[in-house]
């Protein structure tokens, strides 16, 4: 009797951590993204001088949500072969400086619309996309977030917005810069964007 | 998660009104920014104002061995047999001289006519009337969309045009507003034209072309203007001018929706035009393959995943 219940209580606890299981890459994302609005909407953070605390917050929430090597090693696809660890690693640094820089405002300026997670793909045993839509007055912006599984977290590696890669979009980027210049000359682009933007 | 939407289904709708060539009226390559959370996880203590060019040498031993870590057995990251593949759509570009020169001078018409005529139109004029006014010409461009439709044998599609124009005409006061995509009614806009019935036959785009005023093309969409130029009910209109006026009326109205979308792509990309040639090539492709799903005569060609995701997205 007590052999049956604890078979019959581990099936129980098995099965039920399968369901579970099913919803996880959606649940992560969508918490993250939670998150990411909680910081937003903070009355505490209205004002002005209080952009830099918002930055680091939605910082730290970036750094658990996102994949950076996958995601800058995405971009380069190919070329990664032609850099050096040393200049894989200011890529990547670089690379995610250009994106802050170029999004963070845009995050910002975030004046409460609705976001809505609806639909999970598992492409692979670990990977999936997550498809989200942002509802503002005037239109819907379909967001689908690309996420894999390493170490037991899925984190991001992609995201894309109406239909356009971002990853994608890069990689065409950094392939014709690279196709005719060295990974030393691509790293000094970088930096000079980010020179610029401050 | 900002976005200031948009897309380039809104550069369709110029290309399909604009027959500027012709008739002077401008458009300026807007599309939407490719917008995305921003990526950043700078290492704790470096500051991202920093302009130093070596990252503290901790920081940076300690991602080397991340990224040693991860992909020492991966020689080749080339990603070919990654799940998305599918998405490796690609152009050629042969004239890229001409199209940079025709992407500058887009660049330049946006920033000195476009961008302050609806800048001043837009402190002028509240968003409601002017999103009234955008759901007005989206209406004049029923014939475009409803031939399209039954071209690629979506016939719910023509159907759901056919629906939209009566009720939006009726209901909603001469197409100022959009009581049809509501959720009771649910019909939404199919956003598609000739250029895409081209591409769900299976015709591809030739190579890429940047028209002055009109924008990133290619042959086929360049071919289907002038089909949607007869289309256009504006196009009958009697007075030359009037008709100009209307469609640059048009052009600012739309534009003064999505100003700052044109200047996030730009801002993002490392080289804005390669971004947006290939933010073109991406759209079109996806919106082919929605396309072709929806059709009765192509449907097997989509990926049955891809028909629940447009199932569910539409809803």
């Amino acid at each position: 009797m007590k052999k049956q219940f604890l078979i019959f209580s581990v099936l129980l606890i098995f099965m039920l951590t399968t369901v579970a299981y099913a919803g996880v890459p959606l649940n992560t994302v969508e918490k993250t993204v939670k998150k990411v609005l909680d910081v937003l909407r903070d009355p505490q953070l209205k004002a002005p001088a209080a952009k830099e605390i918002k930055k680091q917050k939605l910082r730290t929430i970036y750094e658990e949500m996102f994949d950076r090597i996958e995601f800058s090693k995405r971009t380069l696809a190919r070329n990664w072969n032609k850099f050096s660890p040393a200049q894989r690693a200011e890529f990547v640094n670089l690379f995610e400086q250009v994106l802050e820089k170029a999004y963070i405002d845009k995050i910002l300026d975030y004046s409460n619309e609705k976001i809505d997670f609806y639909k999970e793909n598992m492409v692979s045993e670990n990977q999936a996309e997550i498809q989200s839509k942002i509802i503002t007055a005037a239109k819907e912006i379909p967001v689908y977030y690309r996420v894999i599984l390493k170490d037991g977290k899925w984190r991001v590696y992609d995201v894309v917005v109406e239909n356009v890669s971002l990853v994608q979009n890069y990689r065409t980027q950094f392939n014709e810069i690279l196709s005719d210049q060295t990974p030393e000359q691509l790293l000094e682009i970088l930096h000079k964007k980010v020179k610029t933007h401050d | 998660m900002i976005l200031y939407g948009s897309s380039f289904m809104k550069l369709q709708l110029s290309l399909i009104l604009l027959y500027i060539l012709l008739l002077g009226c401008a458009h300026s390559p807007n599309h939407s920014s490719d917008t995305g959370q921003a990526k950043s996880s700078s290492p704790p203590g470096v500051l991202l104002a920093s302009n130093s060019d070596l990252l503290p040498v901790k920081q940076a031993d300690e991602l080397n061995d991340a990224i040693h870590e991860e992909y020492k057995d991966d020689e080749h990251p080339d990603y070919a047999d990654d799940a998305n593949k599918k998405e490796k759509v690609k152009i050629a570009d042969p004239i890229e001289p001409f199209n940079r020169a025709m992407y500058h001078f887009n660049d330049r018409l946006y920033f000195w006519l476009l961008k302050p005529v609806a800048q001043g139109y837009k402190a002028v004029v509240p968003e409601p009337a002017r999103v009234g006014m955008k759901n007005f010409f989206s209406n004049l461009g029923f014939p475009g969309r409803f031939l399209s439709c039954l071209l690629q044998a979506d016939f719910t599609g023509a159907l759901t045009e056919l629906g939209r124009v009566t009720v939006n005409t009726i209901w909603g006061v001469g197409g100022l507003l959009d009581p049809a995509a509501d959720k009771k009614l649910g019909l939404r806009k199919q956003e598609t034209d000739l250029g895409q019935t081209l591409g769900v036959y299976g015709i591809g785009h030739g190579f890429y072309i940047v028209w002055p005023f009109l924008g990133p093309s290619s042959p086929r969409d360049t071919l289907t203007i002038a089909g949607d130029y007869f289309i256009d009910p504006l196009s009958y209109i009697e007075l030359w001018y009037a008709v100009a006026g209307i469609r640059f009326y048009d052009v600012i109205n739309s534009t003064s929706l999505r100003l700052g979308e044109y200047e996030s792509l730009k801002d993002a990309a490392i080289d804005p035009y390669i971004a947006m040639r290939d933010a073109y090539i991406q759209y079109r492709w996806k919106k082919i393959q929605e396309r072709q799903i929806k059709s009765l005569l192509f449907k097997a060609g989509g990926e049955a995943d891809a028909a629940e995701d447009l199932a569910s997205s539409n809803k």
